[in-house]
This record gives C-alpha cells, sequence and structure tokens, in this order.
C-alpha cells in the first residue's frame, strides 16, 4: 500500500514538474557591450625628425573612438571598432604638398571589425579580424586570425595571434585635393630625386599569451612576440642633416628588413579587500640594435563598491638604433642614417591617475551604465620631450532576450552549427 | 633627472616570477572572486588603450602584450 501511495507521490510531483517547466520560456540573452572612448594628447619638445633632429615637435592629437562587442551568445562574438584622430601639427606643414598655414591639421581614420567564435564542446576560441587605417600619406589594411583555449576550471588560458599588415605609404589617400594615391612625398627640396621606389611595408606579428592564476589572489600573463617587417621602412619625409655639409642633405634612409622581439610578463596581485597590485615589465630587442625594457606599476584601490582611484608610475629605457645621429652629426658614407630621436638613446617616465566609477546600474529598459574612466598621464622623455596624456572611457551595456529555437541549449549554445 | 636603471630590477623580478609559478595552486570556480575584479584581467585595460598608442609612436620599442607592434599609421 505504502508503495502506491509512494508511486502516486512520485508521479504527481513529475507532472507537476513538467507543467512548470512548459511555462518557462526557454530564451537566449544577447549582450552588447559599447565603448566610447576620448583620448586628447599633447606634446612639445626640439628634436623633430621631419627637420633632421632639430626644430619643434609641438603637436596635439583628438581622438574620439568606439568600439561595439556583440555577444550573440555564449559562442559568437563580432566586435566593431572605428575611430578618427585629428592631429594639429607645426611640423607637419614641412610635408605637404600645397602651401600650408602655420599649423596643419591632418587625420587619421581607422576601423575594424572582429568576428570570434567557440569550437564545439571545447574551451577554444577561434578569431579572425580585419580593417583598415587610413591617412593623407598612409594606407594600412590588417588582417588577422587567433586562436585561444581555456581550461575547464579557467585557471590557464592561451592565446596564439597571427597578424598581417600591408601597408601603402604613398600621399593622397585622403587628401581633399586628391583622394588618390600620387606618390610618396618627400620633403620640398628633396622632390627632385626619386629616394624610393618602393612605397609597401609589409608587417607579420606573431604574437603569443599565456594566463596563468597562481592562487585565488594572483594572476600572472606572459606575452612572448615576434615581428618580422619588410619593404619601406624609412618615413620619406624625415630628413637628415650631414657632418659638414650644408647644402647636401637626404631623406631618412632605413633597411628593408626589420625584426622585432617584444617579451612581456605581467602579475596582478588582489591585496587585501581593496587593493590591487599591477606589476609590468617587457623586453625589446630589434634589428636596428635597440633593446629596451618597461617597468610600469599600477594599483587600483577600491574607495568604494564603486568607485576607485588607480595611481601608476611608468619607467622606460632605450639604447639608440645603430643608424641614428643627431643634426648635423651623420657622415655622408653612411649606408643607413636616421635623425629620429624616437630611435634615439633615452629614458622616460610617465606618472599618472586613473579614476573609476562603476555604478553598473540599469538606465533605461536594456541598457546598464557601467562605469565612466578618466585617466590623466604626465610623460617626460630624457630628451626634453613632454606630453600629458588624457583619456575618458565611458562603458555602456545592452542585453536582450531571445526566444530559444530548437538546436540551442539553455545556456544559448548552438549545437546545431 | 631621476634615473632608475631597470636592467637592475629585472633579475630580482624573474627570480620573483619563477617563485610565483612555482607555488602555483588549483582555483576553483568559487575561488574567483579576486580574480574576476575587472581591475585583476590580464593584458591592458580598456583605458590604457590611447596611451599605448602614443608610446608605440614616441618610444623604439613596442609590443609585448599591448597594443600593436607594427603596421598602421605611427611609423612604426
Amino acid at each position: 500500500m505504502k508503495n502506491r501511495y509512494f508511486t502516486l507521490a512520485l508521479l504527481t510531483s513529475i507532472l507537476h514538474a513538467h507543467g512548470q517547466d512548459s511555462a518557462y520560456r526557454r530564451q537566449r540573452i544577447s549582450r552588447t557591450d559599447i565603448e566610447v572612448l576620448f583620448g586628447y594628447y599633447t606634446q612639445d619638445g626640439n628634436h623633430s625628425a621631419i627637420t633632421g633632429g632639430t626644430g619643434t615637435e609641438k603637436l596635439r592629437v583628438y581622438s574620439p573612438e568606439f568600439t561595439i562587442t556583440h555577444y550573440r551568445d555564449s559562442s559568437h562574438t563580432l566586435t566593431l571598432n572605428g575611430g578618427v584622430d585629428i592631429i594639429s601639427s607645426a611640423s607637419l606643414d614641412n610635408i605637404d604638398f600645397l602651401v600650408s598655414s602655420a599649423s596643419r591639421l591632418s587625420a587619421r581614420t581607422h576601423g575594424s571589425a572582429a568576428y570570434s567564435w567557440k569550437l564545439r564542446r571545447s574551451n577554444t576560441h577561434v578569431t579572425v579580424q580585419s580593417g583598415f587605417s587610413v591617412e593623407s600619406a598612409y594606407l594600412s589594411l590588417p588582417l588577422g586570425v587567433s586562436i585561444g583555449h581555456s581550461n575547464p576550471s579557467g585557471s590557464q588560458e592561451w592565446k596564439a595571434s597571427l597578424e598581417c599588415f600591408f601597408d601603402d605609404l604613398r600621399y593622397g589617400w585622403i587628401s581633399k585635393e586628391y583622394f588618390r594615391p600620387v606618390g610618396l612625398i618627400y620633403p620640398a627640396e628633396l622632390r627632385d630625386t626619386n629616394w624610393f621606389p618602393n612605397y609597401r611595408r609589409n608587417s607579420y606579428n606573431f604574437s603569443f599569451s599565456f594566463y596563468q592564476a597562481v592562487n585565488s589572489r594572483m594572476q600572472m600573463a606572459f606575452f612572448p612576440e615576434f615581428v618580422y617587417q619588410k619593404g619601406l621602412l624609412s618615413t620619406p619625409y624625415h630628413r637628415v642633416f650631414f657632418n659638414g655639409s650644408r647644402l647636401t642633405d637626404r631623406v631618412e634612409k632605413l633597411p628593408a628588413e626589420r625584426w622585432k622581439l617584444p617579451l612581456a610578463v605581467q602579475l596582478n596581485i588582489f591585496a587585501g579587500t581593496r587593493t590591487i597590485i599591477r606589476w609590468y615589465y617587457r623586453f625589446y630587442h630589434d634589428e636596428l640594435g635597440i633593446t629596451a625594457h618597461t617597468l610600469q606599476l599600477e594599483v587600483p584601490v577600491k574607495i568604494h563598491t564603486e568607485f576607485s582611484v588607480a595611481p601608476l608610475v611608468r619607467f622606460y629605457t632605450q639604447t639608440a638604433a645603430r643608424y641614428f645621429a643627431p643634426y648635423h652629426q651623420h657622415e655622408l658614407n653612411e649606408s643607413f642614417y636616421t635623425s629620429d630621436y624616437d630611435l634615439s638613446r633615452f629614458d622616460s617616465y610617465k606618472a599618472g591617475l586613473t579614476l573609476r566609477y562603476a555604478p553598473q546600474r540599469p538606465m533605461s529598459p536594456g541598457y546598464t551604465f557601467n562605469a565612466l574612466s578618466l585617466r590623466y598621464a604626465w610623460y617626460k622623455r630624457s630628451d626634453g620631450l613632454a606630453a600629458h596624456i588624457l583619456t575618458l572611457l565611458l562603458e555602456l551595456e545592452h542585453t536582450r532576450n531571445h526566444p530559444l529555437h530548437e538546436g540551442f541549449d539553455q545556456k544559448g549554445i548552438n549545437h546545431s552549427d | 633627472m631621476l634615473t632608475i636603471d631597470i636592467r637592475r630590477l629585472c633579475v630580482p623580478a624573474i627570480v620573483a616570477i619563477a617563485c610565483c609559478l612555482h607555488s602555483c595552486t588549483p582555483v576553483k570556480p568559487y575561488q574567483r572572486a579576486y580574480l574576476n575584479d575587472a581591475a585583476m584581467r590580464p593584458g591592458s585595460t580598456g583605458i590604457e588603450k590611447f596611451d599605448i598608442n602614443v608610446h608605440t609612436i614616441r618610444e623604439g620599442a613596442s609590443g609585448g602584450g599591448n597594443g600593436k607592434v607594427s603596421g598602421g599609421c605611427g611609423c612604426n
């Protein structure tokens, strides 16, 4: 008798549970992250490469940019990015084909798209990406593919990427006078010579990243990379002035091949309940003979659940490229030469502060205000260049429910691929 | 001018990293509260992007987990 009651109760509960299940609507939740970034940069120095390693380096850049990342479900992600850099520079005067004003405006427009998907029944993601970057004397077309994998617990992750850039250094791409490439642009007084027969530059970047959770409060990452560049690596409008010669000057000349080897390590530590220590070190060496070391320390402190402050310091040092010499110090018998102080021996120091307000508060149905961050950094180079960098980042999120069709499971994973 | 020889700091840093890796302990999903914090994410943060672009252009070195190492404008 007891068995009958037990069977009846079991049957009832199963039917009841089934009835409850049918009341649920199976749904897939898609999420879209929206990031709006605005950057402002200003610098001043006295070693402009355009005028041969001397002269003003005064420059201002306004850089609005947006990124939209759409997570269709837990397997498919589409990322779109676009922006423009508006550059106001005194030395740009000296490279234009046309008569220019005291301070020229130039613009760089860039856009990219990436699509990522998760391989079936694995924690492996594949991403393909492409885009463009164009300014008056430059067109760059990148093409990239990457594969990443994380272990089931998420404590270990690696990613391997190959990215190729196909660049064209001819002038006229977005010049309102031409809107087509018309040739390499040389300094006005050196245009009687065709200094470079080639105007293309190809770059191949192989990068690898490896993340490891050391314990519940510490995370470590390694970033080895290898880069190979081939083609026109000189900047054709950089002047070089030679020792003892007042009349003979040339445009910068660098080898047609270059490899780069950056190797970085990052350690993030959550100390106590409010403080995070982000430590970063990078070693770099390249074909031109530059060896560099970078050390950065950033310490975000959570003042409140929604508000954090992150002071940062960064030290950088590099040796000079073997082809670098200052204004009027190159010899005429040299095969390669540059007076670009970005390739000289110098140290640089940066100090800054990031303020982050992250309420993660719903604004309107489906939209969430995730965070607003403001960052200021002061940058100083030992060759005299000084700069201020200001960045504002707004992060929003949009979520949407979709009725789940056949082929999707409750996690939103599509098994019909 | 403040001068710091970063190379001298590298050796103890590398030793510290090796020690950290040696002492890795398994982290269960429910123990990831601190690791999942936005500021603990490895790689560069979103607001660093503009700074990294500046460094790529103004310095000889680039890459190493942040920003592009070559290609595009900036003449690097």
